[in-house]
């Protein structure tokens, strides 16, 4: 069995009199993939900023690589590479300038230094502008070099806190590349992200986590098993939020629905065989005087893993 | 060391922007310039030779006490001085601490018997007699005029007495015809000053003129804003310095500098030492540029000079830290820090003499990082004192910083490591 290289153990974090984290255990395995998957506010980068000896839990404890992150920080510190949800970089100096900063903080000196910066400016796919100012550069170059910073010193696990927010798909697709290119070389990586495909196409295993809480964990297919065979349906309607509430109760009153959530002008229903009761449900919303903008029937996904889990849509 | 690395960084950063050059190096230099060229050599502000205020307190029974008055209220000289007559020597030394009045000229007690008594000696012998005059040290050229035409009407007396002149009619109409010699005497106070000094006769009856307190040299206008100036600029470039840690904070390289193998102190003493380094910089280039293109002279002591320029930045960076330290946001922290820079400016002397400000903002002046540097800065530059003149003011500036560098990383290891 591969040992574990991050173990967090009832990890609580208390700001004021909110907890922001609440009891969160999870492990990542040497050389695994495992995401925390939550909407914005889930507790994801309170955790990651924990592991990372940003923040000091309140209760439990996490090791990485055997060193404790609320005893041993700096061994931890070495063992970590950050990618903070920010462009964490100084943009009126280089590329090549800034990476040089970040290794010696990392503790490299000389030609070991330089040679980690050439290869992360390589695996940045930049080295032909490591003299361009950062302030110069677009999104995705910038989001690229913020990666390349966390991999200067060899870590044995990354830790990326929404790698690819903001970014245009291309660049977006290239980080997610690199990323799996990386961890065929055995690195590991804890990924947070809010987007339900990059969880699925990058992860090992994911952690959903809602309200400070982890909610669930396991790979892929064994989230979807947790759904069962139920079908979610997107029904998109014509309406304001006042008539959404409308159809909400007449749609639930259909004994094969299992569950209905709305969102602003959507609402999504969990339904075992969607095909059968379609008519039923275009004939109560009709009713209900709401008129059907578009409607979509999704396969189980972690969308729908997310629903069935927490009763409200990701997106939301 | 990672602190050295953090604080190279943010020097090379500041100094490769061409805003932060002109604003804390060349905008410095030019306005002392300005201010400079404007004054010509010296502080001759036309107030400081009209309307000069002094108090004479005339003790003396006798007449000759009364020829003081009598000359330094005539009519010659009455656009120069402003005098008032008092009783109260303690009440009227009091006006000169406060800056009410530039000088009192003290006649004591028995001035005239006892002079009277040294001309009708026969065996030569005399007590000394003097006339006390006090002057405003904040001022620069004032006491030179009073202590001259005091010294003027003292050799007259002198020479009369001499001459077997000793009637006070005679005495009270030869001072008469003093006053239009005296009232040009501000042209003329260094020549008027020799010639009292070497004059033989001046002394030969004990009449002195004594010197209370500390007269103040002149005060070459470039050599009081050139440093004047490179430390108003110095505290704005410190506090924006400081303020690059809250700026780091927001950008996100902050925290990201908190999960490299760092000791938060370390990353804290970078960030300061990159701001001190920048001032450092800052304060040798004007140092350099001040002498070599306006040939200023900053005094007879490298080391001195050296020694405050460490310690004014020290305790300016300091300072720095712990407004942004305090303060929730960069911009608050800009606002709080112009703020200071302004009020420890005008309180400091950085805008017009401290000195001559009122007795209640005295205290307050002294409280700031402005009038210590400043004083020392004056001392080398213009009074071209050495190590032990500014000793004072180089611990002073050392203690300051040291309390706000030790406030400023408790508060920001309170506000960082959570």
């Amino acid at each position: 069995m591969t040992e574990a290289i991050l173990q967090a153990q009832g990890l609580h974090k208390k700001f004021d009199e909110v907890y922001a984290v609440k009891g969160v255990s999870f492990d990542i395995k040497a050389g695994e993939i495992f995401s925390l998957l939550g909407p914005n506010g889930a507790g994801k980068t309170t955790t990651i900023s924990m592991l990372s000896c940003l923040l000091t839990p309140t209760e439990g404890d996490a090791k990485v690589d055997g060193f404790s992150v609320t005893g041993e920080a700096n061994q931890v510190k070495q063992a970590i590479g950050v990618v903070p949800q920010e462009i964490a970089l100084y943009p009126t100096i280089s590329a090549k300038e800034n990476l040089q900063f970040w290794g010696r903080m990392y503790g490299l000196r000389g030609k070991h230094l330089q040679e980690r910066v050439d290869a992360t400016l390589d695996i940045a796919g930049l080295a032909d502008r490591a003299d361009g100012k950062v302030e110069t550069f677009s999104g995705g170059m910038k989001r690229r070099i913020n990666i390349a910073v966390g991999l200067l010193h060899n870590p044995k696990i990354l830790f990326m806190d929404e790698p690819t927010v903001g970014i245009d798909p291309q660049s977006r697709r290239r980080i997610l590349d690199t990323v799996q290119e990386l961890n065929k070389l055995g690195l590991a990586v804890l990924n947070t992200t809010h987007y339900m495909e990059e969880a699925q196409e990058l992860s090992d295993r994911i952690g959903i986590i809602d309200n400070g809480e982890l909610i669930a964990t396991g790979t892929l297919d064994e989230l979807i098993k947790m759904v069962g065979e139920y079908d979610t349906v997107r029904l998109c309607l014509d309406v304001d939020g006042q008539k959404i509430e409308d159809v909400i109760e007449p749609l639930k009153s259909l004994p094969e629905v299992k569950q209905v959530s709305p969102g602003e002008d959507c609402v999504m229903i969990q339904v075992p065989d969607s095909e059968n009761i379609l008519g039923d449900m275009v004939g109560r919303v009709t009713q209900a005087g709401a008129h059907i903008r578009s409607l979509e029937i999704q396969e189980p996904n972690l969308e729908a893993v997310f629903l069935h889990l927490t009763g409200r849509a990701l997106r939301d | 060391m990672k602190a050295l690395t953090i604080a190279w960084k943010d020097t090379i950063t500041r100094l490769r922007d061409w805003r932060a050059i002109v604003g804390f190096i060349v905008a410095p230099l030019a306005i002392s310039a300005v201010i400079g060229l404007a004054f010509g050599g010296t502080f001759r502000a036309e107030t400081a030779i009209q309307d000069i205020k002094l108090v004479i307190v005339n003790l003396d029974s006798g007449e000759l006490g009364q020829v003081y008055s009598t000359v330094l209220t005539s009519d010659d000289l009455v656009d120069l001085f402003l005098i008032t007559e008092m009783d109260d020597y303690e009440a009227a030394l009091e006006l000169v601490e406060t800056g009410e009045t530039r000088g009192v000229v003290y006649i004591p007690e028995d001035f005239s018997d006892e002079l009277f008594a040294n001309v009708s000696a026969t065996d030569g012998s005399y007590n000394p007699v003097s006339v006390e005059v006090t002057t405003d040290p904040a001022s620069s050229i004032s006491p030179f005029i009073i202590t001259s035409v005091v010294d003027q009407i003292s050799v007259s007396i002198n020479t009369l007495l001499l001459s077997g002149q000793v009637g006070v009619e005679q005495v009270l109409a030869y001072a008469a015809q003093l006053g239009p010699e005296l009232a040009e005497l501000a042209n003329i106070v260094p020549g008027v000053i020799e010639q009292a000094a070497t004059d033989p006769g001046a002394n030969q009856l004990g009449l002195d003129v004594v010197q209370v307190g500390e007269a103040q040299q002149d005060i070459s206008p470039f050599s009081y804003f050139a440093p004047s100036m490179a430390i108003f600029f110095l505290m704005f470039s410190m506090t924006d310095g400081a303020r690059s840690i809250l700026q780091e904070e927001t950008r996100g390289t902050l925290p990201r500098l908190i999960t490299t193998p760092t000791p938060f102190a370390e990353i804290i003493l970078g960030k300061i030492g990159g701001t001190f380094l920048t001032g450092i910089i800052q304060f040798i280039v004007l140092v350099l540029a001040s002498s070599l293109l306006f040939g200023l002279n900053w005094g007879p002591s490298p080391l001195a000079l050296a020694l405050l320029v460490l310690a004014t930045v020290s305790a300016s960076t300091g300072l720095g830290a712990l407004i942004s330290s305090i303060t929730p946001t960069e911009a608050q922290a800009g606002i709080v820090g112009s703020s200071v820079t302004m009020v420890f400016a005008a309180l400091g002397g950085n805008f017009a003499l401290a000195s001559a400000l009122p007795d209640y903002l005295q205290i307050p002046s002294r409280l700031t990082i402005n009038r210590w540097s400043l004083d020392g800065f004056v001392k080398l530059a213009n009074d071209g004192r050495g190590l032990e003149g500014v000793l004072p003011e180089i611990g002073v500036l050392f203690v300051m910083a040291v309390v706000f560098f030790v406030l400023s990383v408790v508060l920001f290891q309170r506000r960082f490591v959570r």
